[in-house]
Formats: C-alpha cells, sequence, structure tokens
C-alpha cells in the first residue's frame, strides 16, 4: 500500500477513531490485497510506510465479498463493480482477506 | 568493541520518498535506519548498528547504471561501512538490478561484502550473484521481516569472518568454486552415490546441474501444406571465407542469409566453422546441418506451404544461456513479423 493511503487511513483513524472505521479494498489479486489488509490490520509488512509496526486492527473487506455486496444496492454493484467480479479470481482474493481477518486483535 | 557499520541501501518507496513518481529520485544519504532499516537493525542486534541508508530512484540506478556506479563510492565513502545490505527488492526488476549495481559498485570499491535479497528470478541476480550474497526472498514485501532477518544473520556471519555456504545461509551460489579435501576417492565417492540412487536412497551431486528453462511448446501448426516453415540452427554454418565472422565457439551474433531461390546449400558457397566437432561431413555437404535441400523437396511435394524467405544460424558450442536467449528471442522477433508459421531447428 502506497506511503500516502497509509498516512491518509492514520490520520482517519485519529480524526474518527477506530471504531468507526472500515477498510474496503479493490485490490486486483490476491496477493496485492493481503498486503493491503494486512498493512490495516497487523501493519505494514514491507516496514516502509507510516503504518510499520502499527497494529490497527481495522475490520477489512473486500469489494467482491458477498457481505459487500448485499450491502450495496444491486443496480449499482452490477454497475460499476459487475465486470471485475467476472473477470478477477474472486474465491482467491476472498480467501487470502478473509486469511487475514482472522488475525485481527491476535497478533504479537 | 567497536560496533560494526552497517550502510543499507532502499530504494524511493521503501525510503520513504515516494511511489512511481518518484522513481528518478537521486542518491541520497540519512543517517541511521530508515523505514525496514528498523527491522534490519533489530534484527542485527547489538554488534552492529545501521550507520546510514542509501536511498535511490529504481529508474535513476537501473537506467544509468554507469552514473550511479561513480556517484555512489564518494557518497557511501565518508560513512566507513563495513558492509552493505541492499533491499531486499523482492520479484521487482529494476529494484533488482539497482541492488546489483551498487553492490558490485561498492564492494569493489571499499572493498567491503556485500549482501542482498531478492527472488531468485529478479534479473537482478545474473547481474549481482558473483559480486553479493543473494539471499532468496519470495515475490512480495510480505516477506520483508523473513528476509531481512536472513540477511542480517549472513551479514553478521561475514562481518565476524565465519565461514557461509550457499546451503547453511540460504543465498544463490555465487559460482565460486572451492577447494577442500575430502578422504575418499572421486571413484568412491561416485560408486556410492551410484549405489544409493539405484537403492532409491537419497544422494547429493558434487556438481550441482544448472536449472533449466521450462519452455511450453506451441500448439501443433494446423496446415502444415499451408505453412511458411523456417530453417534455424545452431549448427555454424556460414558463407564460405566467415566474412560475418561467427565466433567457432561462445558466439556473439546469429546470421540472417537469404534463402532465395537456392535448392541446396553448395560447398562452394558454405562451411561449417563449428569448433566442437569434426566438420568435414558438415563442410561436403552443408545441408547436413541447415536441411535447405530437404526441406525445398517437402516445398516441392506440397508438405509445407513455402520456406521461410531467410535462414538463421549462430554457433551453439559454448555460447552463454544469456546470449542464446537474446538470439533466440531476435530470431522468433524475425520470424513473427516475416509471418513464419513453424520452424525447424536442427542442431548439432
Amino acid at each position: 500500500m502506497d506511503l500516502q493511503n497509509q498516512a491518509a487511513i492514520l490520520e482517519s483513524v485519529r480524526q474518527y477513531g477506530k471504531e468507526n472505521l472500515v477498510v474496503l479494498l479493490g485490490a486486483p489479486n490476491a496477493e496485492s490485497s493481503a498486503i493491503a489488509a494486512e498493512t490495516v490490520v497487523a501493519g505494514d509488512p514491507s516496514y516502509a510506510g507510516p503504518l510499520a509496526g502499527v497494529q490497527l486492527d481495522l475490520p477489512v473487506f473486500h469489494i467482491l465479498e458477498d457481505e459487500v455486496r448485499r450491502a450495496i444496492p444491486h443496480a449499482l454493484y452490477e454497475a460499476e463493480v459487475g465486470i471485475m467480479d467476472a473477470v478477477l479470481d474472486r474465491d482467491a482474493i476472498v480467501a487470502s482477506v478473509e486469511t487475514i481477518r482472522a488475525r485481527t486483535g491476535k497478533r504479537r | 568493541m567497536a560496533k560494526f557499520r552497517v550502510l543499507h541501501y532502499l530504494n524511493q518507496y521503501f525510503g520513504q520518498i515516494g511511489g512511481e513518481a518518484e522513481a528518478d529520485a537521486r542518491l541520497q544519504i540519512r543517517p541511521g535506519p530508515v523505514g525496514p532499516g528498523t527491522l534490519l537493525q533489530a534484527a542485527l542486534g547489538a554488534s552492529a548498528e545501521v550507520v546510514a541508508t542509501l536511498v535511490g530512484g529504481d529508474n535513476y540506478v537501473a537506467s544509468d547504471a554507469e552514473r550511479a556506479r561513480a556517484e555512489v563510492v564518494e557518497l557511501v565513502r565518508p560513512w566507513r561501512p563495513d558492509v552493505l545490505v541492499a533491499g531486499p527488492a523482492f520479484a521487482s526488476g529494476r529494484y533488482g538490478l539497482a541492488c546489483g549495481t551498487l553492490c558490485e559498485a561498492l564492494g569493489k570499491a571499499l572493498g567491503i561484502p556485500a549482501v542482498t535479497a531478492m527472488h531468485p528470478e529478479n534479473p537482478g541476480v545474473e547481474l549481482g550473484r558473483r559480486h553479493a550474497y543473494i539471499v532468496a526472498a519470495g515475490t512480495t514485501a510480505r516477506g520483508m521481516e523473513e528476509a531481512l532477518g536472513r540477511m542480517a544473520g549472513l551479514a553478521g556471519k561475514l562481518l565476524r569472518g565465519e565461514p557461509v555456504t550457499p546451503a547453511a545461509d540460504a543465498y544463490i551460489p555465487r559460482g565460486i568454486l572451492i577447494n577442500e579435501v575430502v578422504e575418499a576417492p572421486a571413484a568412491r565417492r561416485g560408486v556410492e552415490m551410484l549405489l544409493a540412487k539405484l537403492g532409491g536412497d537419497p544422494y547429493e551431486s558434487e556438481i550441482p546441474r544448472p536449472r533449466w528453462d521450462r519452455v511450453p511448446p506451441p500448439a501443433p501448426i494446423k496446415d502444415p501444406a499451408l505453412a511458411t516453415i523456417a530453417l534455424v540452427s545452431e549448427g555454424g554454418i556460414v558463407l564460405r571465407g566467415n566474412p560475418d565472422r561467427l565466433e567457432s565457439w561462445g558466439a556473439s551474433k546469429y546470421l540472417k542469409y537469404p534463402t532465395g531461390a537456392s535448392a541446396d546449400l553448395t560447398p562452394d558457397a558454405y562451411e561449417c566453422i563449428h569448433g566442437g566437432f569434426d566438420v568435414s561431413y558438415a563442410c561436403a555437404d552443408p545441408d547436413r546441418i541447415v536441411p535447405l535441400d530437404a526441406a525445398r523437396s517437402l516445398e516441392r511435394d506440397g508438405q509445407i506451404g513455402r520456406l521461410f524467405p531467410f535462414w538463421f544460424c549462430t554457433m551453439g558450442n559454448n555460447t552463454t544461456l544469456d546470449n542464446a536467449r537474446k538470439f533466440g528471442a531476435g530470431i522468433a522477433r524475425e520470424l513473427r513479423e516475416g509471418g513464419a508459421d513453424g520452424v525447424i531447428l536442427t542442431a548439432t
């Protein structure tokens, strides 16, 4: 996750508090989804950005997950996301985010 | 005891300058550890200190290696490092090339060991493995903690003058042979290996075999009678007198000759200059290496559509894999652009 996005997330946590935030990912593959999810849960694994060593434990989901799909009006989801659902490896992406999410609050 | 002095190299992203937009950032020094350098410092422990971090943009270093080599030595020298730790670069090609370039430049100029880490298929491996200890790492920064831990362990051993090996320290073999005395003679060791192999027991070769690319075969040609077929060979057939100066071993080029209207390759016009076998039969009839006569007869009988208007030849004898890859890619590009559907590759 790039340095600016990490800084923006850290600033949002300061401004609104962890309990008022949820992170929604749109990364196009399992590996980049896992990196982004790990960054907002356990800290930046690359140790390059402002979230290095910062364990935020934020709830994190991917736009392709069923819970997210159900929370968005059907027509809007189809128009904005629909085609990507068919193109991307949805199962692998969801599995990678679930794996990281399972670690929430359990690391370190 | 004074602490060992470690210099850490990072690209613009890990060095916290920014992403791709900052890839042209010049080489610069920051005192102390930066970003992943804090993790490196923790892994090094108390006996070594990351005294400074060298940061440079991927493009800045990888696109003009000469400039980077020229600049980096004077930039780093005042910090008097005992070891350079570069990266890890994971699967990032330009970062890997930058790590390889800087390891070579600083290692040679300052006489210090260099440790880096990257994925084994990173192009930086070929560039850097003779000059640096390259720890094998994964493809993404998720492997940061593990890679830095291994790099720190290896750097520590090198600083203390302890022996290291690719097997024990997880670095990519550097192609350096070290003599050692073994009690059992080679014949005995060979037979023991053979017995172990025949008995299905584990054994370890003393000569590691090179890793070859796996090239997936292309789909079969649907109808050869409609296809344009090219002849390509590594058998060293050249115009008589070798006016294009193809090497008889260790080729630096491939040659392209027009097929024209020739029915075959005659010994008055062509010869074989291969340096790896007795060429008298190939010189007597060069079609034995590049079978133009047989291909013409297939063309006449309608078994293939037509012959490509050029044939290509290089020298396989002791030619490096790197060069062979380049020749292959170059020939393939010409064939594709010329509309070839298939290739008959004859080798010696």
